[in-house]
Parts: structure tokens; C-alpha cells; sequence
């Protein structure tokens, strides 16, 4: 069994965004729609004050509520944990987004540009008119773990098959790769450190833990 | 980058629509069946109007909802997953409620009537689960929000055909306004015990803020006065036969606002939420950060 | 990645923490992806990784709003109000505009009549241009004399007295902790996980995890702060305080053992007698300063070999005492102490209770962090580089920007090296360290630069002070040689006097100084002072005034509005250039390799822009300096000299070359340079490679080895040298009738003394506000820099903008949540913030992070022209702060800093 997962490595980020530019750029997101963001979350009060940076998305959960409610199987499950959205079945209804308690789906009916309505040479190159009004997520860059299996490279290893924010990062915050191989960095940092999950208390068993202490 | 829970924008008044179309509708459908298979409410148009106006507000609503979606081309894809969305379930639901509710009104009532009905409960159903499943909306996916979706379908229903019959045949059945008063003060513990639990459990401050602005006047206008003015209908009998049509309006606008305003003005999400906050390279962290949540 | 795929190797240099190593990807000839160079990850300190500006590069160069051809100006009138009617023009024609004018100003002279230079020349903050330009400083050296000191934030809001002293001090331009190494870091106003780049964050990110301590001590809490263990939320300006109550519990309530003895000792000036005019006592003879000796029991010169010297104490000697102008004293059975003596007694004052008043922090937090500072610095250990053994002390203090530049940024710096020099960890690994060379010449590393200078310290290339070289008339306008002589005369120097002199005195030039004319021509490239410098309104009036402006121009903007012509030049991915890449330089750049990495066209460019290189080869040609020019990148003026004794790739300077040439010689002397002679790789093989790099020993990260090789001391605690200056300096001014420089040259003494700083800025409020201004502005203005855009000439990039979002505090007023309750303001809400030179408004941000009697703007933002930024409508402080002699401290330099009032204009739009 395989279970790709992200871990995120809170000691160390500094909120830059890298990824967040960097997951705009490689999944070609419309101006605004952004799988993957950093939080900002200031907490206490003066003096004793925290702010936290906190790397959000899609949490490619165990027990997806979005695919659940999703009425057209457009959201599914792969065996690797990856949870995917088939932008030709998908209607669009954005159940899946209210449904997500991660606020990770997207669904853009009118496209801005960056600049105006007319695209850029890069975004007229990269426009995909499938992904208009329906969901998008955040797909661990699916087509990066895939191309994995046929050319025998390690995910969350070597960069060419690791999504793209892990590789951006700056600060060495964002890891991943399979929790059932007890060799993967991921697994490593789950045993080494403590870590929470995020609304964990859901029940939606999600994919993306936070590493905020050693043990 | 927000962080507290914000207003989700994915289902507006058109999704109200749904709820409210499809709650009234279905409910209606029940009281249509229910009276006509007890004779107690007069001839087969009475029937037919009450039957004929369900499926309109059904259909109203299930249109609401077709103009949000985004690739309304595709929209049989949404019978492709009945396994455990509840939007499917109602979707299939949906054509035989239509079927079997056109043979009935064609008869006038009926077995199929009761069909009708049996299907429109479905629906009803499949429609409260379908709003609780929705788990990124703490309003919503608080369980009791099922009782109080169903509940308030029925009294919108029997609302709605009091006011049909009253506009049909200048009566107010005793018994209708016996079964909305009861229907009535089910709603009320329904709501009281949803609001309550979600007041308890925590939940996002503004949608809270929003059910506390509700209450008031779902409570006063929703619910108390149809109530009052069914508890003086039954004392008055027959003589002042406009109570009861009045309540019922009471009751139906009553849930209608109440829908509405769950599904269109409370629905703020999840947000962002830290058990415990990072360890900076020494000391300690600090207790987690839930921001914009009552508890 | 599909097969018309492809990725191309570049450098991202939009910021001083470059250079960041990426690739392109070009699908179907157009730039869609821009991704870390994983080449790199083995040779780079930040894994080969790319800041989140990079990602910006590719909408930078397809935005509809670059300029795509020369223009030129055909409205006159220059000013804010004045539309400047760009029409567009060929190259040609923009090249026979300019080079009439060049020829011209060359019959006159490129000297004025007041001795200014006729051109002048402005780049942005850094020397980042430098890496964009090609060989445009080339044509700069070919041309003669260039006044560089327009600034557009240089000299005042760079970290400028860290640059002078640190280079005085310990050849440190820009100074860092050794964060590879290092286990406590205080961090004054530093905001490294901000503006340390990609390496910052990545060691910093190791460092975290590996549990080293940082603590941030600012007004508000940045994002450094946010990552830091321990946020201290101490009052502006009151740095120095701070650190002198830690000094002083060093010294007055920790054992002395505790210190490092043998370093303060050895290599250090520590034991030097002083004398009673504040000068070194001397050996009559040989004139070196004279230390007591306790193996002989007598005053020795400081480098008499196998002495003991006494760290501290009052002795009895005969001696020779020389001050300011070579006056001089000889003294006979004179009762003197040692510099360390003298630093003990001065620091008795400033214990925490007197440090807690003055700077809102708890006496028992200065105790504390002061015992932490020094178990960390674990005195005595040692660790081996390279076969050499060196003090290990992993504790260091790190200084950002308004704590490092303007009043009491001086004591800061004076008191950092010093407390390094305490615990022996000043240039030492764990330690404080110099990251680059600017002033000090030659500038190939940090220890080429060390000589000995006959007090034993480090040479210092300082400006005359004495009656016979001081020169009294500037030779350019901000005045550097003559008013600063730390500021040194480097070809960066000029960018380190008070570069808004030049601003201010254009307008009125202060008593007995000479006129300030505006250049013949000026030109500027990635610069926008109209938006980065101080009180920006008049400032714009100014630059209205210069009569011919070319500008290197990628889009309209604030500066260029006033240009006479615009040139657009291929941007960061249409065009070539190789740089030097590695060694030791900015803060955290020092690297385990060296060499040079390319910047090449990965996509076509866009519309009729020319490479910068072939526009600067066609100026040369035009002002008829041709031959000049290619001489100077045969001498190197572009990355690298093109011949050498075991190589010889030489331009023939009477030809004029493309840039592919220049470049291709440029490459194949960069492979000959690293292989000493063996490799001649041209361009194609670093096109194909992207950089080309040989490992470097990190002994050169340390300057310690140097010294103690050349028997060097660090130049602390007692500064003689500047004392000495400063006395000088204020018997010329004098002498010529300046009295307004009398406040600055106080500053000039033995061991510093801690003002009260913050008064320096409430006290000039008043003066220009009136007696009630202190309550008419109750907040201090602070800024802070944001990873987004620091530096980067990036503000009108959409993809900044929106990730630049995410965090808090863009694009507005961040003001205290319980301040702003009693205010009435709340969050959203749009405010006006005023000080008494101008006004600005954006949206508030409330916040526990900050400090209720202070207020933050990030970045600089205002604008009025640029396109997409001028609809942001953010908040600046730059308009607020004013350009002030009285806010100007000895080295020339001010702060962003700044007494405002905030009100409440409405609820969020």
C-alpha cells in the first residue's frame, strides 16, 4: 500500500509564499485561485504574542467528505491517497467545496488575467478551458507522481516527480512521500517530531501534518 | 489569506431556493396525500391544486439550482453517484416524485398520492442529508439540522395547504390546524435544540451572530404567532376561518426564512484552526489558536 | 514535461541576497515555469533554491505594461502634474538624441563650473542593477568622473553605519552571524528571514530545527520575530540602551573569567594605554601605542613580542601622547589606565535599571539574555577548519535597518563588535562575521583587504582629514570626501555619503557651502526615488528639475516620468550577462564555492527592446568613447578581466563588438580564471550549464586567521582613530566656517555614550510641529521589508501582489488592536496617517505584534504612475519622513523613522 502525504514543517516556515507562487505558476492557477497558500496567524496578545505560518491546501484526506457528497464521482480517491477531480465529469455544483472543511476547492466561472481579459503569451500557453467552472484543487501534482511509476523515480526524492511547492521551498518546511514506506523522509519526521493534523477532530483522516516540536 | 471562518461562496440564494422549493414543495405533497386520502378536505382539485403546486415548487427548486452549477450540460452526471452523495439520492428521487405526483394529480389522488408522498418524504429527507453532509459548514453539518430540515418542510407544507384549502373551499380544517400546531412546536424544539447544540459545540462567532439575529425573528414571527394563531383558531372553530390561512402563511414564511438564512447567511466555514502552536527553535509552544470560533 | 519542452538555466538577482540559481521552462518558445536550479543544490548555501520573487519573472516580462520601444518626452514641462507626452521613436533616433547631447556635454567639460560632475548616474539599492546592466559600467568607466550620489534610499535607509564601522572594524560591509554554526542570535531589528534571501532562509530553517535561539528585539513583530524563540517589543531607537546594559552586566556583574581574557588581550586594543586628552600613549621613539607589559612590569609598544599584557588597571609612565592636527603632549610619571579600564568605568552607568527606562524592557530580561549570551558563547572551546583551530563561540548579534543607520545607530554598531570582542567572537566560527568588502580595496575577498597599519590595527583607507589633503570642495554632491571620511572613496562610496545632501542642497545649499547644480544628464535604471526616498513630494521637484533624463526603463513609473528618454532594455530573461557568483558577500552569502553563472535569453524578447549590453556598446560608440569602453572590459569593468598571464581573450578595443562577443570572451575568461588557464569554455557551455564553479576553503568565511597571521588587532574598544578624525574634521569645517555640522561631530569619540536617541527625533517634531506636536503625532512610523518585494523593481507584478496578500500587513497602516479600540478604529478601516511633511491613507490593520505607541508600513508603495501599482493605492511612509540635517547623523545617514498621528477616515470601503 502506498499513502502519499505532505508534511509541513511549521518550526521552520517564515510565510514567504514561495510555494504559493510557485503551485500558481506550475499548475497554471487563474490570478487569485491558489491551491496552495500560506496562513499568517497571529495569536495571544501583546507582549506574549505568536504569529504562526502555516502552509494550507488541499489535505488529500483518508475519509474525503468532498468525495462523498461529490454527485458525479468527478471526485475520487486513487489508491495512493491522492484525491483527484475528473474536470470532465464534474458539474460544477460546488457541493465538494462546501463540503471541505479545508477550504482547499475552487471553482472559477469568469477568468481575470493577470492584467486585464486579454491573457498573457504564458497564460494563453497554459489555459485550460477544462478546469472552467468546475472544482480545482490542490492535486499533489498528480501528473508528477505518475510520471514516478514510469521512469522509476522516488516521489518527495527526486525533484522531477515531488510537487512543485515541495521542491520551491525555501526553508525546507514542506516534505512528502509515502507514509507506508518507513524509509521516506515523511515517515522519518512523523517518527522524529510531534505533529498535529488540522481539524483532525472531523474525522476526514487528512494527508498533511504539521510538524510544530522535536519529541 | 483569511484565517477565521469566512462567508463560503459556492451556494447562494439559488441553493436557498432548493431547500426552500424543495422543503415547501415536499411538504405540501405530504399534506395533499394526506388529505385527500382522508376525504377530509373536499373534492379531487383540492388535490389536484395542492399536488400541482408541490411539484411546481419542487421543480422551482431543483431549477434554482441547475443555474448555479457550472457545467449545466453535464448535469445527468449528477445520478452517477448514489452510493453516498445524498445530491444524487435526491436527484433520483426526483423523476419518480415528478411521475408519480403527474399519475396522481391525472387520478386526482389516489394510491399514487400516497406514492407521491412516500417519494416526496424521500426527498425531504435526502435533502436535510444532504445539507449535514455538507461537513466544511459548521452550521450545516450539525447533525440536528436533519430533524429541523424535515420538520419544517412538513409545517411549510401544511402551511401551505392550509392556505390552499382556505383559498379553495373558504375552510380551515380543524385537523390541519391541529397537525400544524403540533408540526409547529416540533420546529420550535427542533430549532431550539439545534441552535442550542451548535451554541454549545462552538462554532464560527458570525455565523452564530447571524442564527442569534434569526432567532428572534424566526421565534416571534415564525413560530409564535401561527401558533397563537392556531391555538385561537381551534378555540374559535369554525368561526374566524382566515387564522388558520394566516398561520400557515406564518409557518411558511417562517421556514422559509429560516432555510434562507442558514444556507445563505450562515454558512461561514471551517476556517483555519491551530491545536498548538510551533516551537521557534527553543522553549515552548503555546496553546493552540482556533480564530473566529466561539469555543 | 512535454517534448517542445525545455529549461533554461538563468540567475534571479532582484534582490542583494542574490544570486538565486533556477531554470526557465519554455514550452513552445514561451517562458511558462520558473524552478529551482537542481543542478545547483550541491554548490549553493540555499540548495539551489529560487525566493519567491523569482516566480514573479515571467509575468514580468510578457505584462502588457513594458515599455516595448524607445520614447521620448515632447512635454517640457517636468513635475507629478505634468503629463510627459512619451511618444514612441527609433532606436536611432533615440541614440542621435542622446549622443548630441553626450558630445556636447563632453566639448563643455565633464566637469561643471562648480566642480560637479556633469553626469550623474542612479541604480538601485545594493548594486543589484550592476547585475542587470551588462556592460553598462563599462561605458560608466569609459565616460570620466559620473556623480553617483543621487541616491534612491542608499546612505539612508540601507543599514549605513553598519557598512562604515563594520568595514572600519572588521572588513565588514554587511555583517551576519556564522548561522551555519551559531546557537544564539540576537537579532536587533533584523528582518533576515525577510531580506537574507533563500540562504537565509534556509540555514535559518536548519538552525530552528536544530534548536538554535534567536531572539527578535523590534517594535513590531515581523516575520522574523514570528520565527524567532522570543519576541522582545522594545521601543524604537532604544537599541543601544539595550546592548549597553548587557555590556555593562558583562563587565560589572559577571566574573571577568567569564569573558574571553586571552582575546581581549591579544587581539584586541584593549590593553592600550590612553592618555589624558583622550589619545593612546605612545613610545616616544617609535610613536606605537604602549600596553603594560605585567612579565616586565613596564609599558611596552603594543607589539613587543612575548609580553603579558595587564587588560586592566592604572599605571605610572612615560609617554608620548599625540592628538588631532599632530599635536602633541609627552608625559612623565603619568598615572593612565587602559582602554578596557576606561570601558569599564564608562559602562558603570548604563546598568539594566537605567537600560529599562529607557527602552520598556524589563532590567531582569537584559540579566537574563546577558547569561544566556555568554554560557552560549562557550569561551574556550575551539573547532578545527581546514587543518586550522579556531575559537568556536556560537553567539551572535545581528542588526537590521533603523537600528543600524541614523542617530544611535553608531553605538549599536560600536557595541555588537564589541560584545563579540567579549566573548572572543568576533571573525570566528559560531561568531559575528563580515560577509564583504566594499570600501576597503582590493575588494576580491575580505582578507585581501587586511593590512597592518602602525597602531596595529587594520589599515583604513579613511578621507583626509588634515589641513594639508582635506578638500574642502566637493567633487561630488552629497560631499562624501569631504564630510564623511569613513565613507572611504571606493567606487561605492559615493553611494555611502549622506546621499540626500545631494537632494536638499539643490534646493538650498547651507551656509558657506558651495552651490549644488543638477546634472547636464542623468541616468537611471532600476531606481525609483520618487517613491523610495524621503519627503518623495519634493524630492519629484527636484528630479523635475535635472534638464535631461535617460532612462533604462521597463515600464512607466515615478522617476521616468520625468525622462527625457526612455530606453527599454531586455529584461532578466531576454537577455545575457555573467556574474560572479559565491566567495563571501551580503548578509549569509558566503558559500563553500566560487565562480559564475549565466543570465541568458531564454525567450524572444519582447517588442524592440535591445540587450543592455548593446545598448551601452552603442552609447560608448555615440559619445565617441568607444575604444575607453572596450578597454574597460578587457580591465574587467564587466565580471571578469578578459586577459591575464596564462590567458588573453582581449576585445580589440577599436572594434565595436555585440554582446554575444563580449559575453563569449567574458565566459571564456571566467573558465580560464577558475582553471587557471586550462578551460576556455565560451558562452554555448554556459548556456548549456548555466554556471561553472570551483570550491573555496571556509577559513575565508572567517577574518580572524588573517589577523592573527598578520599579528592585527580588532580595533576595540577605544576608538582613537576616530577621534582623532572627528577633531580634525571640526577644526576644517571650522576653518571654512561651517557650523552645521557641530551636533554630527560630537559623535566622533573614544568610547560612545548612549543618548537619548528617540529625543533627537520628538525634538525636531517640535521644532517643526510646535510645541504640541508630540501629542499631535504619538506614534513612531516604522517600516519593515517584505520577501515579496524587497528591492525587487517588482511592484507591478500581479503574482506579488496577490501572494504578497497572504500576509499581513501589505498594503496597509498596522496599528496596535487595543490602541486602535480607544481610537475607534477598527479593522479595514480606511486611516490617514500625517506626519509634518506629508500624509498618506490605506486600510488598518489592528494586531497584538506591535507596540501601542507605534505604527507599521511595510515596504514603500504611494505610487502614482507605475501601472497596476498605481491602483494598489498602499500606504508608504517615504512621503511622511523628512530629508533633515538635524535627523542626520556623523556618517550621513537618517532612519525610517518618523513621529506621525493616524485618524480614522471611514469604515472599509
Amino acid at each position: 500500500m502506498t499513502r502519499y502525504i505532505m508534511t509541513a514543517d511549521l518550526r521552520r516556515c517564515i510565510g514567504c509564499q514561495t510555494c504559493t507562487a510557485s503551485c500558481r505558476q506550475t499548475n497554471a492557477t487563474p490570478p487569485g485561485v491558489q491551491w496552495r497558500s500560506v496562513l499568517d496567524i497571529e495569536s495571544g496578545e501583546f507582549p506574549d504574542v505568536r504569529r504562526s505560518f502555516v502552509p494550507v491546501g488541499c489535505q488529500h484526506c483518508g475519509d474525503p467528505p468532498c468525495m462523498h457528497v461529490c454527485p458525479t464521482t468527478a471526485t475520487y480517491q486513487r489508491a495512493d491517497g491522492l484525491v483527484e477531480i475528473d474536470y470532465e465529469k464534474c458539474i460544477g455544483c460546488g457541493y465538494c467545496a462546501v463540503a471541505c472543511p479545508y477550504q482547499a476547492r475552487h471553482i472559477t466561472r469568469r477568468i481575470d488575467f493577470a492584467y486585464s481579459a486579454t491573457p498573457m503569451a504564458n497564460e494563453s500557453a497554459r489555459f485550460d478551458e477544462r478546469r472552467m467552472s468546475v472544482a480545482t484543487k490542490c492535486t499533489f501534482c498528480m501528473d508528477r507522481v505518475d510520471a514516478a511509476k514510469e521512469n522509476g523515480l522516488t516521489p518527495g526524492v527526486d525533484p522531477e516527480v515531488t510537487p512543485a511547492c515541495v521542491n520551491s521551498c525555501i526553508a525546507g518546511v514542506l516534505a512528502f512521500g509515502d507514509k507506508e514506506d518507513p524509509n521516506s523522509k515523511v515517515s522519518k519526521l512523523l517518527e522524529e517530531t510531534q505533529h498535529f493534523r488540522m481539524h483532525e477532530e472531523l474525522g476526514t483522516d487528512p494527508g498533511f501534518y504539521y510538524i510544530w516540536d522535536k519529541k | 489569506m483569511k484565517i477565521k471562518p469566512w462567508h463560503q461562496t459556492n451556494w447562494d440564494a439559488r441553493a436557498a431556493g432548493n431547500f426552500i422549493g424543495g422543503g415547501s414543495g415536499t411538504g405540501l405533497l405530504i399534506f395533499a396525500a394526506l388529505s385527500n386520502l382522508a376525504a377530509l378536505a373536499g373534492p379531487a382539485a383540492d388535490y389536484r391544486w395542492q399536488a400541482g403546486l408541490a411539484l411546481v415548487l419542487v421543480a422551482a427548486g431543483l431549477a434554482s439550482v441547475f443555474a448555479e452549477i457550472g457545467r449545466p450540460f453535464r448535469a445527468l452526471n449528477v445520478f452517477l453517484h448514489p452510493h453516498t452523495s445524498w445530491m444524487t439520492r435526491e436527484a433520483m428521487v426526483a423523476p419518480f416524485l415528478f411521475g408519480s405526483g403527474a399519475v396522481a394529480i391525472c387520478l386526482g389522488g389516489g394510491l399514487f398520492s400516497v406514492v407521491a408522498a412516500l417519494l416526496a418524504a424521500g426527498y425531504l429527507y435526502c435533502q436535510a442529508r444532504m445539507i449535514a453532509a455538507a461537513k466544511g459548514i459548521p452550521a450545516w453539518r450539525e447533525p440536528r439540522i436533519i430533524p429541523l430540515f424535515i420538520i419544517t418542510g412538513l409545517v411549510e407544507g401544511a402551511g401551505l395547504s392550509a392556505l390552499i384549502v382556505a383559498a379553495q373551499s373558504g375552510t380551515a380544517p380543524r385537523w390541519l390546524a391541529a397537525v400544524l400546531l403540533v408540526a409547529l412546536i416540533l420546529r420550535r424544539l427542533a430549532w431550539k435544540i439545534y441552535h442550542e447544540t451548535l451554541e454549545r459545540r462552538g462554532a464560527p462567532k458570525k455565523a452564530l451572530e447571524v442564527l442569534a439575529r434569526l432567532r428572534g425573528r424566526f421565534e416571534r414571527y415564525g413560530q409564535s404567532l401561527p401558533e397563537m394563531l392556531l391555538v385561537a383558531a381551534l378555540f374559535f372553530r369554525s368561526e374566524q376561518v382566515w387564522l388558520l390561512p394566516l398561520a400557515g402563511a406564518a409557518a411558511l414564511l417562517g421556514g422559509w426564512l429560516l432555510k434562507f438564512t442558514i444556507v445563505a447567511r450562515a454558512a461561514y466555514n471551517q476556517g483555519f484552526a491551530l491545536p498548538v502552536v510551533p516551537v521557534r527553535g527553543q522553549g515552548q509552544g503555546m496553546p493552540g489558536v482556533k480564530p473566529g470560533w466561539s469555543k | 514535461m512535454s517534448a517542445a519542452a525545455r529549461k533554461v538555466p538563468q540567475y534571479c538577482y532582484q534582490c542583494v541576497a542574490g544570486p538565486d540559481l533556477l531554470t526557465i521552462k519554455v514550452e513552445g518558445g514561451v517562458a511558462t515555469e520558473v524552478e529551482p536550479n537542481f543542478a545547483a543544490a550541491e554548490i549553493h548555501p540555499g540548495a539551489g533554491k529560487c525566493c519567491v520573487k523569482a516566480y514573479g519573472l515571467i509575468q514580468k516580462t510578457y505584462s502588457p505594461n513594458r515599455l516595448t520601444g524607445p520614447m521620448k518626452r515632447t512635454n517640457p514641462n517636468k513635475g507629478r502634474g505634468e503629463d510627459p507626452g512619451f511618444v514612441p521613436i527609433s532606436w536611432d533616433e533615440a541614440f542621435d538624441i542622446i549622443g548630441a547631447k553626450m558630445k556636447e556635454i563632453r566639448a563643455k567639460g565633464v566637469v561643471n563650473e562648480h566642480g560637479y560632475p556633469r553626469a550623474a548616474a542612479s541604480f538601485g539599492g545594493g548594486g543589484i542593477p550592476t547585475y542587470y546592466m551588462g556592460t553598462f559600467p563599462a561605458f560608466l568607466a569609459a565616460w570620466g568622473p559620473v556623480d553617483f550620489s543621487y541616491g534612491s534610499g542608499q546612505g539612508v535607509s540601507c543599514t549605513h553605519s553598519e557598512h562604515l564601522y563594520g568595514e572600519l572594524w572588521h572588513r565588514a560591509f554587511t555583517v551576519c552571524p556564522d548561522t551555519p554554526n551559531c546557537s544564539y542570535v540576537l537579532s536587533f531589528g533584523a528582518n533576515i528571514e525577510a531580506s537574507g534571501g533563500v540562504v537565509a532562509a534556509w540555514r535559518h530553517g536548519i538552525a530552528r530545527e536544530r534548536g538554535m535561539k534567536r531572539i527578535q528585539f523590534e517594535p513590531h513583530l515581523s516575520v522574523t520575530g514570528a520565527a524567532s524563540a522570543e519576541w522582545v517589543p522594545i521601543k524604537p531607537k532604544t537599541d543601544a540602551a539595550f546592548l549597553f546594559g548587557l555590556i555593562h552586566v558583562l563587565l560589572h556583574e559577571m566574573p571577568r573569567e567569564s569573558l574571553d581574557l586571552h582575546f581581549l588581550k591579544q587581539h584586541t586594543g584593549s590593553p592600550y594605554l590612553v592618555g589624558p586628552h583622550g589619545f593612546y600613549l605612545r613610545d616616544p621613539e617609535t610613536k606605537k601605542p604602549l600596553l603594560w607589559d605585567l612579565t616586565r612590569g613596564a609599558a611596552v609598544p603594543f607589539d613587543t613580542p612575548e609580553t603579558d599584557p595587564a587588560l586592566e588597571g592604572e599605571f605610572a609612565v612615560n609617554a608620548l601622547e599625540v592628538g588631532a592636527d599632530g599635536e602633541e603632549w609627552r608625559h612623565q610619571g603619568l598615572a593612565c589606565e587602559t582602554s578596557f579600564t576606561k570601558l569599564v568605568t564608562r559602562m558603570q552607568s548604563y546598568t539594566p535599571e537605567w537600560a529599562e527606562q529607557t527602552c520598556d524592557v524589563k532590567s531582569g530580561t537584559v540579566r537574563r539574555i546577558a547569561a544566556e549570551y555568554v554560557e552560549h558563547a562557550q569561551v574556550g572551546a575551539t573547532m578545527e577548519v581546514d587543518g586550522e583551530l579556531l575559537p568556536f563561540r556560537p553567539v551572535s548579534i545581528h542588526f537590521g535597518r533603523t537600528v543600524n543607520n541614523g542617530w544611535g545607530a553608531y553605538e549599536c554598531c560600536w557595541a555588537r563588535t564589541l560584545m563579540a570582542c567579549l566573548i572572543g567572537g568576533l571573525e570566528v566560527p559560531g561568531g559575528t562575521l563580515g560577509t564583504t568588502v566594499r570600501l576597503n580595496r582590493p575588494a576580491t575577498t575580505r582578507q585581501a583587504s587586511v593590512q597592518i597599519n602602525p597602531d596595529g590595527f587594520m589599515h583604513y583607507p579613511m578621507n583626509p582629514t588634515d589641513k594639508e589633503h582635506w578638500k574642502p570642495s566637493p567633487k561630488i554632491r552629497n560631499a562624501h570626501v569631504t564630510m564623511v571620511p569613513l565613507s572611504a572613496n571606493s567606487p561605492w562610496s559615493t553611494a555611502l555619503g549622506p546621499t540626500h545632501f545631494s537632494w536638499m542642497f539643490q534646493k538650498e545649499s547651507p551656509e558657506n557651502w558651495p552651490r549644488v547644480t543638477p546634472p547636464d544628464i542623468w541616468f537611471c535604471y532600476r531606481t525609483n526615488p520618487s517613491i523610495s526616498f524621503w519627503d518623495t513630494k519634493e524630492l519629484v521637484k527636484r528630479i523635475a528639475e535635472f534638464p535631461f533624463i535617460v532612462a533604462f526603463a521597463y515600464t512607466h513609473d515615478e522617476t521616468n516620468h520625468m525622462a527625457d528618454i526612455l530606453l527599454p532594455e531586455r529584461t532578466d530573461i531576454e537577455s545575457t550577462q555573467l556574474i560572479r557568483v559565491g566567495g563571501t558577500k551580503f548578509i549569509e552569502q558566503f558559500w563553500d564555492h566560487e565562480g559564475f553563472a549565466l543570465r541568458q535569453p531564454a525567450v524572444e524578447p519582447q517588442g524592440d527592446t535591445r540587450d543592455f549590453t548593446d545598448i551601452a556598446t552603442e552609447l560608448a560608440l555615440r559619445a565617441g568613447l568607444l575604444e575607453q569602453y572596450n578597454e574597460a572590459i578587457n580591465r574587467g569593468s564587466a565580471c571578469v578581466r578578459l586577459a591575464a598571464d596564462n590567458y588573453d581573450f582581449s576585445l580589440d578595443p577599436k572594434v565595436r563588438h555585440d554582446a554575444q562577443t563580449i559575453w563569449d570572451r567574458t565566459c571564456r575568461a571566467a573558465s580560464a580564471e577558475l582553471t587557471d588557464g586550462r578551460e576556455s569554455d565560451g558562452l554555448d557551455w554556459y548556456k548549456e550549464h548555466g554556471m561553472r564553479t570551483r570550491p573555496t576553503s571556509r577559513l575565508s568565511w572567517y577574518l580572524f586567521p588573517e589577523l592573527r597571521k598578520k599579528g592585527i588587532r580588532f580595533e576595540m574598544p577605544f576608538q582613537e582613530r576616530l577621534y582623532r578624525v572627528g577633531v580634525e574634521l571640526g577644526h576644517r569645517l571650522h576653518e571654512h566656517g561651517i557650523q552645521w555640522w557641530d551636533v554630527q561631530l560630537e559623535e566622533y569619540g573614544g568610547l560612545p555614550k548612549v543618548m537619548d536617541f528617540p529625543g533627537i527625533w520628538e525634538q525636531e517634531t517640535i521644532k517643526q510641529g510646535g510645541a504640541g506636536a508630540l501629542a499631535e503625532y504619538p506614534f513612531w512610523l516604522i517600516t519593515s521589508r517584505s520577501m515579496q518585494y524587497a528591492w525587487g523593481s517588482n511592484v507591478g507584478v500581479q503574482l506579488m501582489d496577490e501572494v504578497a496578500g497572504n500576509m499581513r500587513g501589505h498594503k496597509s497602516v498596522v496599528i496596535n488592536a487595543q490602541r486602535a479600540e480607544e481610537l475607534g478604529i477598527e479593522d479595514g478601516d480606511l486611516v490617514e496617517v500625517h506626519s509634518y511633511v506629508g500624509t498618506t491613507q490605506g486600510p488598518a490593520v489592528l494586531s497584538q505584534g506591535i507596540r501601542a505607541d507605534t505604527l507599521l508600513m511595510l515596504g514603500q508603495f504611494d505610487h502614482w504612475a507605475t501601472p497596476y501599482a498605481k491602483d494598489m493605492k498602499a500606504p508608504s511612509m517615504n512621503g511622511l519622513i523628512p530629508m533633515s540635517m538635524a535627523l542626520t547623523d556623523s556618517t550621513g545617514s537618517g532612519a525610517d523613522l518618523v513621529r506621525v498621528g493616524v485618524r480614522r477616515l471611514g469604515a472599509a470601503p
